[in-house]
């Protein structure tokens, strides 16, 4: 076991590894960010919480220091064999230098309790100075207008947890807030900038990476297509305020993928020497297998995979090859909808389900419209490493009937108001054979704004259903009459002929007698 | 609908909403309809849809017009030779009641149409004698059936009867812009309208004037058959028609086991 130091600002009774805390930086593209810079040789430190796997991927070619303000973290690290710096960071030794600093956890976590609370400037210039002349340092900057904080439903300015005991949130000024003026920052501060890249849906665990270059000139349809499947995984059964798949899949489309990311990783050296010799591909995608887009000679772009090929569920070998063009389905259906073009919605859906039936069976089921491009008229998978049995491409449409109902999207379809309807009316316009499902529920969102969306069309619903039974009543009311005289009618002509004049003979003679009785009054 | 859908055409399933009838420029309910909140309307057309949304009815669905499923449940076209007019004199219906003079209108018609006339009268004109009378000196006089009340007595072979007829002739006129010029385009005749417009008791000239002027190509008494049928086309949403199986699926048709 390593020694742990002391510096000074420990917290004895502390983790930053908590369940209900933010999980340490990690994932496996931050993994191969790492494993694809750290230097043969020379110091590195590892400052604030990071993943086991970001560790690992560090290898041991070099002496790694981590700095942690947990005690408790420090003994867990030490336990790995590395050396511990355990304390805030105005207590680093000016005297202690590296030749690289990851800081891929933000700065927000490096002071303790103890003494001094940095801001962000102040917090960079302690790491540049303990670096080595021509040192690097690899930071990850969080977006305070990233899709993560415009969709979450809590303000980073309250103090929820324990760890928020000055939670300053976009108060801290001296905290760049775009790309450009993150390297203008640094740059003033005597880094300068070598790589930059936008990590999209979070912070913590970005899977996709892309410079700015290749969110403003690169395949941008399907990096919009990727940021949305992202943001959708990352938030499954996540309360939001909005849905984030849209966001995300706007503003990368929108060419705002850079400024709306969730954070920014960003390289930096110290000027004047060298930067370290890194060369990290324009975009790095991946939950799972990790793959890099690199342009090819003649223009397009190709998807190499570089990790996580026994991945399970997932042939990651299938991710090699030409990365495909085209707008995701989900989109252009959703456009066709709220134009209500159903011969374009018709259309995108009959091609979708000719094209599926093309499949080998065990990728048809992932050909869900979050997972398909298609480009003119031709269909392809953005995803093609999924696996697995499920038989019925009926799922796809039920999952974009739950997506336009949840959603509270105006679809041409006013007479399917719940799933199974809507369901059957897009294995219609599919051409697809649909037998009925049991659910006629309104699929609910967890998000504020679709559940907002969802209240309004039940009041709505609500309000009609009332007046709806007042009409019915009152028409209830008008067919009971007219029974009532068919009823009669029928009586009076009912019967042998002797008997009918005796009641007719009956029936004057009351109304004589009654009207006399009115007249006497 | 049901024909088309695969369905029992003599006992069709209830439509859970409502079916727009016939043409018009509001939101594809007849006037007065009682409508019922809530409850989908059926309309021909986009256009017709998102006048109906402004109008306050928002669930309104594009289906197209009936008709035109009717065409593609009988598409083979008889091969008898098409001969003459069918005209459909403006009627108004049963509460309405037409200004204007019929013999004026007859006489025009008669120096306008080159071939034989068949005057395609509405119910209540057909069985008035004295119209109809009126009419038989100037050509051939139908009627495509009794609209019924209340689903009852309704001819429900209207649409039959009315494809067989235009089938049978080369042109289709009437005084007014309505949903029968319209059939007939879709039905291979070439479109007409022309003559007194005959307008109804205390009815404004504003909605006819609008009607001239945003479809001029169906006007007149020769307009340009493409142009005239591609309106009339749009205008009972041709190419909006669902497929049997969507169309059953949202008219909330199941298919019997």
């Amino acid at each position: 076991m390593s020694d742990v130091k002391m510096i000074g600002g420990e917290m004895p009774d502390w983790s930053d590894r908590g369940p209900d805390g933010r999980p340490p930086a990690g994932g496996a593209v931050l993994a191969e960010i790492l494993r694809r810079m750290a230097p043969a040789g020379g110091r590195i430190l590892v400052a604030g919480p990071h993943d086991d796997v970001l560790l690992d991927a560090l290898g041991s070619r070099t002496e790694v220091v981590c700095l942690v303000r947990s005690e408790a973290d420090a003994l867990r690290l030490a336990q790995r064999g590395v050396t511990v710096l355990c304390g805030t960071l105005a207590k680093v030794a000016e005297t202690d230098r590296y030749n690289l600093i990851i800081a891929l956890d933000g700065l927000d976590r490096l002071c303790s309790v103890e003494g001094p609370q940095l801001d962000w400037a102040e917090a960079v210039q302690v790491l540049r100075r303990a670096l080595l002349p021509g040192g690097s340092l690899l930071l990850s900057v969080e977006n305070e207008l990233g899709v993560h904080r415009l969709v979450d439903r809590s303000a980073p300015t309250s103090a929820h947890g324990l760890g928020d005991w000055r939670p300053v949130g976009e108060f801290d000024e001296t905290k760049p807030g775009n790309p450009a003026r993150l390297a203008a920052t640094l740059s003033a501060d005597g880094l300068a900038v070598s790589w930059l890249a936008a990590g999209w849906p979070v912070p913590s665990a970005p899977t996709l990476l892309a410079t700015p270059q290749a969110l403003q000139d690169g395949p941008v349809d399907a990096l919009s297509a990727a940021a949305a499947g992202a943001a959708g995984t990352a938030y499954a059964g996540v309360p939001v305020l909005s849905d984030p798949r849209r966001l995300a899949a706007a503003a990368v489309r929108g060419g705002l993928g850079a400024e709306f990311a969730a954070s920014w990783i960003v390289l930096a050296h110290r000027a004047p020497r060298p930067a370290l010799d890194f060369a990290p591909p324009p975009v790095l995608l991946g939950d799972g297998p990790v793959v890099e887009l690199i342009h090819d000679q003649d223009g397009g772009w190709v998807r190499r995979l570089v990790s996580g090929t026994a991945t399970p569920g997932r042939d990651a070998a299938r991710l090699n090859g030409p990365l495909p063009t085209g707008r995701l389905l989900e989109e252009l259906l959703l456009a066709a909808c709220l134009r209500h073009d159903l011969r374009a919605a018709r259309q995108l859906l009959s091609g979708w389900a000719v094209w599926a039936g093309t499949l080998e069976a065990r990728s048809r089921a992932f050909a869900t419209f979050d997972n398909v491009l298609l480009d003119g008229e031709s269909y392809a998978l953005l995803d093609p490493s999924r696996i697995g049995a499920q038989p019925s491409p009926v799922e796809a449409l039920r999952r974009f009937a739950e997506t336009l109902l949840g959603g509270g999207y105006a679809h041409p379809w006013a007479s399917a108001t719940d799933v199974d309807s809507l369901t059957a009316v897009l294995a219609g316009a599919a051409g697809v054979e649909y037998r009925g499902g049991e659910s006629n529920a309104i699929p609910s969102m967890n998000s504020l704004r679709e559940q907002e969306e969802e209240l309004r069309t039940l009041r709505e619903r609500l309000a009609d259903a009332t007046t709806r039974t007042a009409w019915f009543e009152a028409e209830l009311a008008g067919r009971d009459a007219e029974l009532r005289r068919a009823r009669m009618q029928i009586k009076a002509f009912s019967g042998k002929l002797g008997y009918r004049v005796a009641k007719l003979g009956a029936v004057s003679a009351r109304k004589a007698r009654n009207a006399l009785r009115r007249a006497r009054r | 609908m049901a024909e088309y859908c695969g369905l029992d055409p003599e006992n069709p399933p209830r439509i859970e909403g409502y079916l727009q009838h016939g043409w018009n420029v509001a939101d594809g309910l007849g006037y007065g309809t009682p409508y019922v909140p809530g409850r989908p309307i059926f309309v021909w057309s986009e256009q017709t849809r998102r006048r109906a949304w402004s109008m306050g009815r928002k669930h309104s669905c594009v289906t197209g017009a009936p008709f035109l499923y009717l065409l593609r449940s009988q598409s083979t076209v008889p091969t008898g030779r098409r001969e003459g007019t069918i005209w459909y004199p403006f009627h108004g219906w049963e509460g309405q009641h037409v200004h204007g003079s019929h013999q004026r209108l007859i006489d025009e018609i008669r120096a306008t149409e080159p071939g034989p006339i068949t005057f395609c009268l509405y119910w209540h004109e057909f069985r008035d004698d004295k119209t109809r009378a009126r009419y038989e000196k100037a050509g051939r006089v139908i009627t495509h059936g009794y609209r019924g009340l209340r689903w009852q007595d309704t001819e429900t072979r209207f649409l039959h009867n009315q494809l067989a007829e235009l089938r049978k002739h080369e042109r289709v006129a009437s005084n007014r812009l309505s949903s029968a010029v319209m059939y007939g385009a879709a039905a291979g005749c070439a479109p007409a309208v022309y003559g007194d417009p005959m307008r109804l008791a205390g009815e404004e000239t504003r909605i006819a004037e609008r009607i001239r002027r945003e479809w001029p190509q169906l006007h007149g008494p020769n307009p340009d058959q493409a142009a005239a049928t591609e309106v009339a086309l749009a205008e009972l949403g041709a190419e909006d028609l669902a497929s049997p199986a969507e169309l059953r699926a949202i008219l909330g048709w199941r298919v019997p086991s």
